[in-house]
This record gives C-alpha cells, sequence and structure tokens, in this order.
C-alpha cells in the first residue's frame, strides 16, 4: 500500500511479559496465597439427569479440617445465564442435567482434605428421562431437558422444545432460485466435540475484605463479565465486588464468563477467610463447558458455469444442558465467503443431557466452515469444474452484500486466493496418495465494548490502563499502538494489570476483539495525550499548534527540529498548567463491519491401508491488513492453524451414548496434536488497510483455525477420491470411506420447514 | 487423593518384609506413572505403598551371547530405548521403547513397572513376548521363573502372587540372521496410548525359508498376547509376499479387541493385519544385514503418526 512510515508497527516485538512467563515469574490465579486460605473442592453429579432428593453433608462437615459445605440451597434463588438465556442455576437447586455438573462445595484446610470430605457426602437422586443425542431431542416425544423452558428470562429469540434459541436469516426467493437452478447439491456434515484445550485449568481465590467487599483473583478473559455474573447468582450490588485478573494460561473462549468462582466466593463469606478453587484437568474437561456436535445441512443450487444462486443451510448446535456460549453463530456463516443472491439459513440450539456447550475460538465458525467449504469441492467436482476457480467465480466483492446486509468494504480476499494458488502452484498433479486442499474463511473484525486510558509519567513514559484481559501478547500490540500514536518507543509504555476497581469497563478478550476494537480506544486514548501534549507544549513555547510535531519523546517546532520540550519536560510542566497532569482518554460501542478473509491450502499424505492422514505442508495467506506486530501476527496465524489441525485430525470429546457423560476427559484420551504432528506452516500477510481499524489493522486470531478441517477433507479427496464428512478425519474413518462403507450422515428438514411453516422442497 | 502410608525400601529384602507386612492394601511402585494417575483419580486407594527406587541393582541391563539380554525390573524405558546391543540385538524392543509415551515419562516409567501393570496397550510389551522374554519372579517362597506369556492374566493383572515382587526379564538370544521391528498405531507422534501396536521378529535359516518366527500384539485383547497360529503358518515356508499377507491375515482373526475412546474393534483388527504384515516385512528384510539406524528405526516405530 502506500507510504505508510511506521516507527514501531510492522516491526517485530518479543511480547512485554515474555521475561516473566519464561522465567515462571507471572502470576497466575494458582499462585495467589492469601494468609488463612483454605481449599475448595466441588461434588460432580453423578446422573445426567436426576432429581436431587437429599444431600447428605453430615459425615463430611464432621470431618476435621472442613470448614464449610454450600449446595445449591445456599445461593440466592436466581437463574443467571451464561449465553442468551437465563436457563440455570449456578448450582442446582433440585435438579441435575449432566454428569459432572457441581452439586456441592466444600471448603477445608488444604485440598486433600476437601476432597476426602468431597467423597463423604452423599447424594440421594431420583432419575429422570435422560437425552444424550440433540437430533432425538428435537422429537416431540423426546423427554424434556428444561420443563420451564418458557418461563426463562432470555434475549428475544425463538425457542421451543428442547430448542433453546432458533436463529434464522433469509434473503431473496430462495425456493425459486433452487427451481431456476441448473444443479442442486446437497450435503450434511457433522463436526466433532472440542475440548478448549487450555493449559492452565479453571482457578480462582476469593476473599472478604474488612469492609465486607469481595475480591477474586481469576484467571480470565473477561473480569467484568465475571463481575456481572458473580452480582447476578450472588445477588450482590457489582459495586461490592472486586475481580483482578491475573495473567491468563489460555482460554480461547473458555473464560469468557461466569464459571466456578461463585463456590469460593460464597465459601469466603460464609467462614470469613479466603478460598481457593484450582480445577484439576479431569474436572476442566468434565465440568467446564466444550464446543459440542454439531450436524450441518447444506444445500446450494448451481447454474452450468458454476455461479451459486441458492442457498439452503440447517444446522443443530448440541447445547447440552444449558447454553453456557451465546446464541450459536451459524448462521452469519452459512454461505461463507460468496455471494449467494437467495438463502435461507437456520440454526438450532439443542438442549441434551450433556455438559453445556461453552464458546471456543469463534464457536460454531469452524464447524460452519468446514461444511461450506467441503460442499465447495463438492459442487466443483460435481460440475467437473476446478475449486479454485468456482471460489474465484463466486467471492465476495467489495460492494456486496454480507448475511448480516452489511456492504463489503475493501478487503484483501482476491489477493489472499491469487497468493494461495501461486504458493502451492495450484493446480499440481501429485503423487498417488498425495493431495491437495483449500479452504477460504471468513470473519469479522471483533466489535464492541472498548475503553482506554494513558497517563503521562513524570519521567516522560506513559502508562497504558485498559480492561482487557492479555490474550497471546495482545498487551504487546496495544502497547505498540500507543507507541506509534505518541512517538515512542514500546519500552516508554507501561501496560498496567487489570483489575475492575482500576480499569475502565471493557468487553471480553475473544472473538478477534483486542487488538482491532481496543486497539483503536487505545490509538484514541493515544491521539487525545498527543494532542494535550502538543497543545500544552504550544502554550509553553508561544507557537500555534500546527507549527509542532510529536516524535521519539518530545515535542519539537516543525521548521526547527532541536527546539521542543521533551515528554518529560511536558509531564513536569503539566504538573501546574491550566490543564493538570496529562491524561488522554477514549471510549467506543461497536466498530464497523470491518471482514477478515483468508485462504488456505493443505498438502496432505493418505496411507491407504490404515486410513491415517498426514498434513505434509500449510500454507495460509490472510488478510491482515496491517501488521501491527509481525512476529504476533505469524504467532496468531500458526497457532489457529494447529487448533485447526487437531480439529481435523486428532482431537474429538466424545461422550456416553447412554449418560452423555464426557469419555475420554484427559490430555491422554483427547488428542491435541503436538509439535511434531504439525507440518510446515507457511504465513502469507496480505496488508489490504482495514478503513476504520487502529491504523489499518484488521483483526488476525479466529480465521486461521476455520480452515484446516476442510482443506484436509479436500485434500484427502483429492489424493484417494473419497469424500470424508464427519470430524475427525481418523484412520477409521478414512478406511471407512475407502471401503465404501462411511455412515450415511442425513438430517430430516422437510419436517423442519414444515415446523416453520414452509411448504417448498 | 487418598492418604497412604510411603515405604522406601533399601534392599530387596526389606521391600519383600513391607509387602509381607502390608497384606492387601499395600502397592507396590517404580516408576509411578501410571500409579500417581490412578491414585489422583481415586482408581487406586492403596493403604501403604513401597517405592522400589532406593533398592540397588535392580536397574541393571546387560548381555552376553550365552545368555541373552538381563533386564533388571526398574531398568528405565528411557535406558532401554538408548541401549546400544537392544538397538542392535533386539529392534523390536528398541522400537517399543521409542513409542513409548514421550520423553518424560520414559525417563521414570519402568520395564517391569510396565510389565506389572499389564496393560494390554503397553508398547514394551509385545516385543518383550516377541523376544520370548523369561520372568524372574522373587517372593516370600524364594525365586521362581515364569514365562511372560504366562505372567499375564487380564488386564491389569498378573501371575504374580501376594508378596512377590517382578525383579528382572530375560530375553534369550538371538539366532543369527534375526530381524524384528515393533509398530505403534497411535494417531499422535508422542504421549499417547497405543490404539493398536505390533511386533515381529523373524530368523531365517540359510536356504532363507523361516526359521522361527514370533508374532506379539497389543490392545487387541485383554493381554497383549502371541499370534501362534499366524507364526505357525509362517515357520519353515519362504517369507513371500504371499505367505507374509496370509500370516498377517491370520494374526488379525486371532485377536479379540474391544471398541473404545481410541478405535472401533473393526478398524483394529484391520489394523493388526497391516501392521503385522508391515513388521513382517521389515523383520525379514533386516534379517540378513542387521537392523536399520536408530532413526530409521523410530521413524518405523511412529510411521502411522509421524
Amino acid at each position: 500500500m502506500t507510504s505508510r512510515n511506521f516507527k514501531v508497527l510492522g516491526q517485530n516485538h518479543p511480547r512485554v511479559d515474555a521475561y516473566d512467563k519464561v522465567t515462571g515469574r507471572a502470576a497466575y490465579a494458582a499462585d495467589v496465597y492469601l494468609p488463612g486460605m483454605l481449599a475448595c473442592k466441588l461434588l460432580p453429579s453423578a446422573r445426567s439427569h436426576a432429581r436431587i432428593l437429599r444431600i447428605d453433608t453430615g459425615p463430611a462437615a464432621a470431618l476435621p479440617g472442613v470448614r464449610c459445605i454450600i449446595t445449591g440451597a445456599d445461593f440466592p434463588d436466581v437463574r443467571f445465564g451464561s449465553g442468551a438465556l437465563r436457563d440455570r442455576y449456578v448450582m442446582p437447586r433440585d435438579t441435575v442435567n449432566f454428569v459432572g455438573e457441581p452439586i456441592a462445595a466444600v471448603a477445608a484446610v488444604d485440598e486433600a482434605t476437601a476432597q476426602e470430605a468431597i467423597e463423604l457426602i452423599t447424594v440421594e437422586y431420583e432419575d429422570l428421562p435422560a437425552v444424550v443425542n440433540p437430533i432425538t431431542s428435537m422429537q416431540p416425544d423426546a423427554s424434556t431437558v428444561h420443563p420451564d423452558l418458557e418461563d426463562y428470562q432470555g434475549y428475544g429469540f425463538t425457542m421451543g422444545h428442547n430448542v433453546s434459541t432458533l436463529l434464522d436469516a433469509d434473503r431473496g426467493d430462495v425456493d425459486q432460485a433452487f427451481q431456476d437452478a441448473d444443479h442442486v447439491i446437497e450435503d450434511v456434515y457433522r463436526s466433532q466435540g472440542i475440548n478448549q484445550g487450555f493449559l492452565e485449568p479453571m482457578a480462582c481465590v476469593a476473599d472478604v475484605e474488612p469492609n465486607g467487599r469481595l475480591v477474586i483473583y481469576a484467571s480470565t478473559q473477561g473480569p467484568y463479565q465475571i463481575r456481572a455474573g458473580l452480582a447476578a447468582v450472588l445477588e450482590l450490588p457489582v459495586s461490592r465486588i472486586r475481580v483482578v485478573a491475573m495473567e491468563l494460561g489460555g482460554g480461547f473462549g473458555a473464560k469468557l464468563r461466569l464459571a466456578f468462582e461463585a463456590f469460593p466466593a460464597l465459601l469466603a463469606m460464609r467462614t470469613g477467610r479466603p478460598v481457593k478453587l484450582v480445577n484439576t484437568r479431569e474436572e476442566a474437561f468434565t465440568m467446564n463447558g466444550p464446543r459440542l456436535p454439531v450436524t450441518n445441512y447444506i444445500r446450494s443450487g448451481v447454474m452450468n458455469d458454476g455461479t451459486i444462486t441458492a442457498r439452503e443451510a440447517y444446522t443443530i448446535f448440541d447445547v447440552g444442558a444449558y447454553l453456557g456460549a451465546g446464541p450459536n453463530s451459524g448462521i452469519g456463516h452459512g454461505i461463507g465467503a460468496y455471494r449467494v443472491p437467495n438463502f435461507r439459513l437456520r440454526s438450532y440450539g439443542v438442549y441434551t443431557n450433556k455438559i453445556y456447550v461453552g464458546s471456543y475460538r469463534a464457536s460454531g465458525v469452524a464447524d460452519m466452515t468446514f461444511a461450506v467449504e467441503s460442499h465447495m469441492d463438492h459442487i466443483a467436482h460435481r460440475l467437473g469444474i476446478d475449486p479454485y476457480d468456482l471460489r474465484l467465480r463466486n467471492a465476495l466483492r467489495e460492494g456486496d452484500v454480507s448475511v448480516s446486509g452489511a456492504v463489503v468494504p475493501s478487503n484483501g480476499l482476491l489477493e489472499t486466493l491469487q497468493a494461495v494458488k501461486d504458493a502451492v502452484a495450484w493446480p499440481r498433479q501429485l503423487e498417488d496418495g498425495h493431495g491437495i486442499g483449500l479452504a477460504l474463511c471468513e470473519w469479522r473484525s471483533g466489535s464492541g465494548p472498548s475503553t482506554a486510558a494513558i497517563s503521562v509519567n513524570d519521567d516522560g513514559t506513559v502508562s497504558l490502563l485498559t480492561g482487557s484481559t492479555d490474550i497471546s501478547g495482545s498487551d504487546t500490540s496495544l502497547a505498540a499502538i500507543a507507541a506509534e500514536a505518541l512517538g515512542i518507543g514500546m519500552q516508554q509504555v507501561i501496560v498496567a494489570k487489570r483489575d475492575t476497581d482500576m480499569a475502565p469497563y471493557t468487553g471480553q478478550s475473544g472473538g478477534s476483539r483486542v487488538v482491532y476494537s481496543q486497539g483503536t480506544a487505545v490509538q484514541r486514548a493515544a491521539n487525545e495525550t498527543r494532542d494535550k501534549l502538543i497543545a500544552l507544549a504550544a502554550e509553553r513555547l508561544g507557537l500555534p499548534q500546527d507549527a509542532l510535531g510529536c516524535e521519539d519523546g518530545r515535542v519539537y517546532v516543525l521548521d526547527n527540529e532541536p527546539q521542543g520540550l521533551t515528554f518529560t519536560q511536558l509531564a513536569a510542566a503539566s504538573i501546574t498548567s491550566r490543564g493538570g497532569p496529562i491524561i488522554g482518554t477514549a471510549a467506543l460501542s461497536s466498530m464497523p463491519y470491518t471482514p477478515v478473509f483468508a485462504a488456505q491450502a493443505a498438502e496432505v499424505k493418505v496411507d491407504r491401508e490404515t486410513g491415517q492422514v498426514r498434513v505434509l505442508r500449510y500454507v495460509q495467506a490472510q488478510d491482515v491488513g496491517t501488521a501491527i506486530n509481525p512476529m504476533a501476527v505469524e504467532g496468531q496465524l500458526e497457532g489457529g492453524v494447529v487448533q485447526g489441525i487437531g480439529r481435523a485430525l486428532t482431537e474429538d470429546q466424545q461422550f456416553d451414548p447412554d449418560t452423555g457423560a464426557v469419555r475420554n476427559p484427559s490430555f491422554a484420551a483427547y488428542l491435541m496434536p503436538l509439535a511434531i504432528d504439525t507440518p510446515q506452516i507457511e504465513n502469507i500477510l496480505i496488508d489490504v488497510p482495514a478503513p476504520d481499524g487502529p491504523f489499518g489493522a484488521r483483526a488476525v486470531a479466529e480465521p486461521p483455525g476455520f480452515g484446516p478441517p476442510a482443506a484436509i477433507a479436500n485434500a484427502v479427496y483429492d489424493a484417494v477420491g473419497v469424500r470424508v464428512k464427519e470430524l475427525p478425519l481418523s484412520g477409521e474413518r478414512v478406511l471407512a470411506a475407502l471401503k465404501g462403507q462411511s455412515p450415511a450422515l442425513t438430517m430430516d428438514v422437510a419436517s423442519l420447514r414444515r415446523a416453520e411453516g414452509i411448504a417448498a422442497d | 487423593m487418598a492418604r497412604f502410608n510411603y515405604l522406601e525400601p533399601h534392599s530387596l529384602d526389606e521391600a519383600l518384609r513391607m509387602l509381607a507386612d502390608g497384606g492387601d492394601g499395600v502397592r507396590l511402585v517404580a516408576g509411578s506413572t501410571d500409579f500417581l494417575i490412578r491414585w489422583r483419580t481415586g482408581f487406586w486407594r492403596p493403604d501403604a505403598v513401597v517405592c522400589m527406587q532406593h533398592v540397588p541393582g535392580l536397574d541393571a541391563i546387560s548381555f552376553n551371547d550365552a545368555d541373552g539380554l538381563s533386564l533388571g525390573a526398574m531398568a528405565t524405558v528411557q535406558a532401554i530405548e538408548q541401549h546400544d546391543v537392544i538397538r542392535q540385538r533386539y529392534p523390536a524392543l528398541a522400537a517399543g521403547a521409542t513409542a513409548f509415551a514421550g520423553v518424560q515419562v520414559r525417563n521414570l516409567a519402568t520395564i517391569g513397572g510396565n510389565a506389572c501393570n499389564a496393560s494390554p496397550a503397553g508398547d514394551t510389551l509385545p516385543a518383550l513376548l516377541a523376544y520370548d522374554a523369561q520372568c524372574r519372579i522373587v517372593g516370600p517362597a524364594g525365586e521362581r521363573w515364569l514365562p511372560l506369556t504366562e505372567f499375564f492374566q487380564g488386564p491389569g493383572r498378573t501371575a504374580l502372587q501376594p508378596g512377590e515382587i517382578l525383579t528382572e526379564l530375560r530375553l534369550p538370544p538371538p539366532p543369527p540372521r534375526t530381524g524384528g521391528l515393533y509398530i505403534k498405531h497411535s494417531p499422535r507422534g508422542a504421549m499417547d496410548i497405543s490404539a493398536i501396536g505390533a511386533a515381529a521378529v523373524v530368523s531365517l535359516a540359510d536356504d532363507g525359508a523361516c526359521r522361527r518366527v514370533s508374532i506379539a500384539l497389543g490392545a487387541v485383547a485383554p493381554v497383549p498376547m502371541r499370534a501362534n497360529a499366524a507364526e505357525g503358518r509362517l515357520i519353515g515356508q519362504q517369507p513371500t509376499a504371499a505367505n507374509i499377507a496370509e500370516a498377517a491375515r491370520i494374526a488379525a482373526q486371532s485377536t479379540n479387541p474391544i471398541s473404545d475412546v481410541r478405535s472401533g474393534a473393526g478398524y483394529r483388527r484391520d489394523m493388526v493385519q497391516v501392521l503385522t504384515q508391515r513388521t513382517l516385512q521389515h523383520a525379514v528384510a533386516t534379517a540378513a544385514g542387521g537392523p536399520a539406524p536408530f532413526g530409521e528405526l523410530r521413524r518405523l516405530a511412529l510411521q502411522t503418526a509421524i
């Protein structure tokens, strides 16, 4: 692009917290030790759906060292919602809805005693009929997960029997378009349950200050959201709660909202002593919501030349016992990165008696991308069109209208496609058993409430205060944005730690929003700070403001560079100035629609005898706009692809078909890829500046993880000629496909249409 | 995390006494890599744990042409993986050792612990079976020897009587012109539990026929098993592609796998055939010329994953 002469941006900056982390000095929630602190353990439900008749805590309470035991009855009788619907109690009062649901908590002098006490608690259950499969759950005769669903407070989504949310999006005359199409192609895809796989299990310490305020040291992506959740379930005003966000050891969506913090909080309030809760890995797998399986029906009307004219997509999200993640985002991605003039898109969130659904990496979009991008290749092969050409023909262009109705602004989609085509020399004939597959990914830069404050210190450094928890080096990028805007070095920016008493309110760190949206707030706060510095300098130098520049930590006279005032001098002068000490602030609630596009290619080798797929090479080109910190951008791109490869090949959260219990609650049985499993990943950064991002930056984090399942499935097709429509692409599944024994995936879409009063088929 | 008494003997006699005194509630541990996990989950709740780490002399590895290979029960999997003689003379065992978990676990886990844990999926066990390992067992009544094939009684169950300790595994010297390999079937390149494991050791006669054949399989039956019928099909025969394929097919038929989170039973049986065929082919191909370099052996052992 045109000359953008950055001094800080566009260069590699090691993370500002790197030293603390590699030396083990960074403090996580589990590192918090307070005098007199108790340990908390939780009792999981042993049943998938049952009435709790009696909980006998007597023998546990009598155990020496036990200080307090709480159950659901100890909390206010109030439902809260972690997603779009208030559908759960923080601890069930009379009914458990999944195996693993915490039903009692113990505080004791140490963890071993607390665990011993947990094992002494006896629970009398009366089993209720349980439903585990979401397709079954949608049948009228299925047992009901939430009998009082109609009374729950929600946010205006359509609900039904065992349906938490039904979202829809329509455009044009879809049925006519299908009638007019030269070809109609339909598929059903299924993607698996996925655990977020964060390294640091859930942890928190609750303490009660002498004045009665509750303090939570949390591992969280959203300190303000924890505060709001706690306020709701404990019926406290938010002003009585302070949340200190400790270093975050990975969240990926799992730590966006209130999790278990209410248990140590209430125990601390009851005992007057600090209480710590640290999950085991098994608890992280069985108590805290993962992603659950998704079934996708997708149908396209296509003309002979490959133009897609109609799309219908019905997506069934299993949401488990509670809607733990927002109203699943399937409908926004049912047409992918393509212009489709007519569509009917539906997303069902269906209750089952499984662990509740949680958030993970742009929840639902990877599932949709697997379906849409596999389907694109299916269309291409059916019509005899090159899969690359089909994508190029239908790709969104500037000025097109997105699913949500927003006009697509300038973007680098076509450049990403071309870059990947060139990198892998597409189309290329490979040896037997080898193949290349493509996928196109789309996302939007994350928005939401964002704030920043920058104050100038006596020594000319600045302190940056934001409410965003650092994820994946976002603090470093925010510091770089502040440094660039102020004309100082990275070392001159101090990023303050997060605390809801000190930092201004902000949205969660997730969904590719921190650098884009929060970064915009930082840029604006820095601009205001710079303007105030210039104004003060102008006053002191007796010159107009437009005669001054700001660079290298000083405000100088444009016509006479040696003349000027350093930030140190200005900070000192500000103390007695009319305006007082210098602080710049900014706040915003949302950002304009800014899409992010990425094209990806996987090169694989398939063992025809075992069905095992090995990824030999992975290429991705993403329009990141301005790369704030290229090293961090590449880290994000590679990390996302590795997560996507896990989703494509090995990760599979399995559930008992009868009880719904998690079958593989450990990293020994839930297989995330290791370094040895990861191919060479090549990153191509496309720089089409975002019209509204900070210095032209777009969001980066989410799209890399969307593409691998489809790119790899498409490469498997290219290699051995079979299409696997179910994730993960295990050796077992690929071998079954090679033998022509893949199980048929179906969805009774006709009855879903009928339920809506849609006659057409 | 139930409490237990922790006992640390400094001699075999002391360990035997502690076992005798402890009765049913006492558990012997070596590297503790299985124990700690199962204790934390509450699966094992011993009253007392006898840790063998400080009993001297149980971790020796030695080889001579007359007696073969002696593995002290406390020899670590890492020591076996790194041992030159094992890599040269018992390549299937070196392959099993290198396919085992990850570096940190190999540094702690012991060969005796892997045998006594009696998991059908233990990565060193098929190779030990294929090399005809004998177990030296010491107990209150003295010492006895037992073939490893009789040691495994079921998942987690062994022929050890109360108060007995497995102290050594002995593998006879392989005849000249012997090749071998172990392949672990796993979707991940390290830190994974085998979905299927297959070891084959083949000794060739002067005329090129199979003089001695052993095929051992993991994770496809309640215990690690020898595929005797498949071995019988090859012994005395030329190792042609057709004969090897037929033996592999018989091996698959002899298994009794289960379906679990790692794999379905049908796929396990299919994979027994594929892996048996591949290990036999490699064993035959390397019988005359000696084993592949270790790096290649490691790649072959983990070929389904990396």
